[in-house]
């Protein structure tokens, strides 16, 4: 009985550790454009999951329009956008305009994918938070994210729009 | 109440889209859950079933969640979607796919949220009961929930659900593990998923015969194919028909009981610095107070602690 005791109440001490611990990022990650190679989100996902976040896995062929719609009903705080197919000039400024109309400027965006340096400066520009080339080492990613917390999903942070 | 709670709740009831979404944060991280609680809580003039599809890992059950998103859609009824997938217990991070299989184009009438589920604490995430009043406040006319895979034997699902669809899909092989599904005998209906593949009439009849043999009551049984849309208006019709005889035998007082329920783990989530309470689960932890006594001295402090329970803590 004793035993039963105890075990239930570090089931208890448990419980009270995750609801204080539960503010865990949320990220979406998604491929926009047409090219079909998967693998590196993937690997991406993992390594973010494994770091103890929550990853949202929109996959592929995603729209800037339906990015956005899943970031807004995720309740995101960063959102992961993966381009190989070299219209990143396009698609991200679109993405970065719908992310601001539908109120959701708080979102951190990173980009990962085959971009050329010479656009690193541009996407920032528009508002991209940080463009990772390939090869990127996995706790790069983590250490950014995680160094670059974003509060928009308390209570407090959400009356601003 | 934080200003900015307040104008969250006021947003909410605007049908905010957005507000919805920073609400179904909130509650799932247990935060303010009795506020939200108080705000979802509009008189509906209609029921608003939830339907849990539940069954193992790959069974298809976002697929055809999916495929029920569409034809509800196409007869004009917004839904809902709550997609439950594990969290991974080294992390505390998770994986969530299961939006990835339904449909993507951006949708009014729509709205999917992923969540991430405890092992241990059954097949679906915390503070849910808070979720769908949430959803079913906001004006959907269906909720859909997906379970976690495991969740074979897992039965919390019928306390929360109305409507408990249990997805198989036929085995390799003749050894079913069906007998092992506590769920069969309390869903509502039983899906032979992927009906396209072989095996799936034999899957069938082996259940039926199976479940000849049990005492309950019979689960309606169907095959359906996600990838061939075949048996997809007969589920749809099916999950109807249950939701309206669920609504005549629903026990309106386990219902009251589960909103208590939420009510005093809200409470307990408000008061976890409390001094008082503190003192409780130490002199437990200590075995100077037995199980019933703690339980009953714990309800005590949660219904009379603190100044007001409405406040934010
Ligand atoms: N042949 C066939 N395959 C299907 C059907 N429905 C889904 N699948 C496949 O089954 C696999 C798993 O589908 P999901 O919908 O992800 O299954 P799930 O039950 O949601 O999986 P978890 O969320 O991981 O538990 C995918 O490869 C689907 O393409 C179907 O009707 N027929
Ligand atoms: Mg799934």
């Amino acid at each position: 009985m004793k035993q039963h005791n105890c075990q239930n109440n570090d089931r208890l001490a448990v419980k009270m550790r995750s609801t204080n611990m539960s503010k865990r990022l949320r990220i979406v990650l998604a491929k926009v454009g047409l090219d079909g190679h998967d693998r590196g989100i993937k690997v991406v996902a993992r390594a973010l999951r494994d770091a103890g976040m929550e990853v949202i896995y929109a996959g592929l062929w995603q729209t800037p329009e339906s990015v956005v719609r899943t970031v807004a009903d995720e309740d995101a705080d960063w959102l992961g956008l993966s381009i190989l197919s070299g219209a990143h000039m396009t698609l991200v400024p679109r993405i970065m305009t719908l992310l601001r109309e539908a109120g959701l400027e708080d979102v951190g965006v990173i980009v990962g994918g085959i971009i050329p340096e010479s656009d690193y400066p541009k996407l920032k520009e528009l508002g991209v938070a940080r463009v990772f080339g390939p090869g990127t080492p996995m706790d790069e990613i983590v250490r950014f994210l995680r160094q670059h917390p974003r509060s928009h999903s308390s209570a407090e942070g959400a009356g601003k729009e | 109440m934080s200003d900015s709670l307040l104008q969250l709740i006021d947003r909410y009831r605007n049908k905010d889209r957005r507000a919805l979404s920073r609400l179904l944060t909130l509650a799932a991280r247990g935060e303010h859950l009795s506020e939200i609680l108080a705000a979802a809580s509009v008189p509906q003039s209609k029921r608003i079933p939830v339907v849990t599809l539940t069954g193992s890992a790959g069974v298809g059950k976002s697929t055809l969640t999916g495929k029920l998103i569409e034809l509800l859609r196409r007869k004009d009824k917004r839904v809902a979607v709550l997609a439950c997938d594990p969290q991974s217990p080294l992390s505390g991070g998770a994986l969530l796919g299961d939006r990835f299989r339904m449909p993507t184009t951006p949708d009014e009438g729509v709205f999917i949220r992923s969540l991430s589920s405890a092992g241990g604490r059954g097949a679906i995430a915390e503070h849910l009961p808070v979720l769908l009043k949430l959803l079913a406040g906001f004006g959907f006319d269906v909720i859909l929930l997906e379970t976690v895979g495991a969740g074979q034997g897992d039965t919390v699902v019928r306390d929360i659900a109305d409507v408990v669809v249990f997805l198989v899909q036929p085995e390799t092989g003749d050894d079913l593990q069906w007998e092992k599904a506590g769920l069969l005998e309390v869903c509502d209906i039983v899906v032979i998923h992927k009906s396209d593949l072989p095996g799936a009439e034999h899957a069938e009849a082996q259940l039926r015969s199976m479940l000849e043999l049990s005492s309950g009551p019979i689960p309606v049984i169907l095959r359906v194919s996600s990838k061939t849309g075949s048996g997809m208006e007969e589920l749809w019709q099916a999950i109807e028909r249950a939701a309206d005889s669920e609504h005549v035998r629903r026990d309106a007082g386990r219902e009251l009981l589960r909103q208590v329920q939420e009510f005093l783990s809200a409470r307990f989530v408000q008061l976890e610095e409390d001094a008082a309470l503190q003192q409780l689960v130490a002199d437990w932890k200590a075995g100077e107070v037995d199980l019933n006594d703690a339980a009953r001295r714990l309800v005590d402090l949660l219904l009379t602690a603190g100044a007001n329970p409405r406040s934010s803590p």
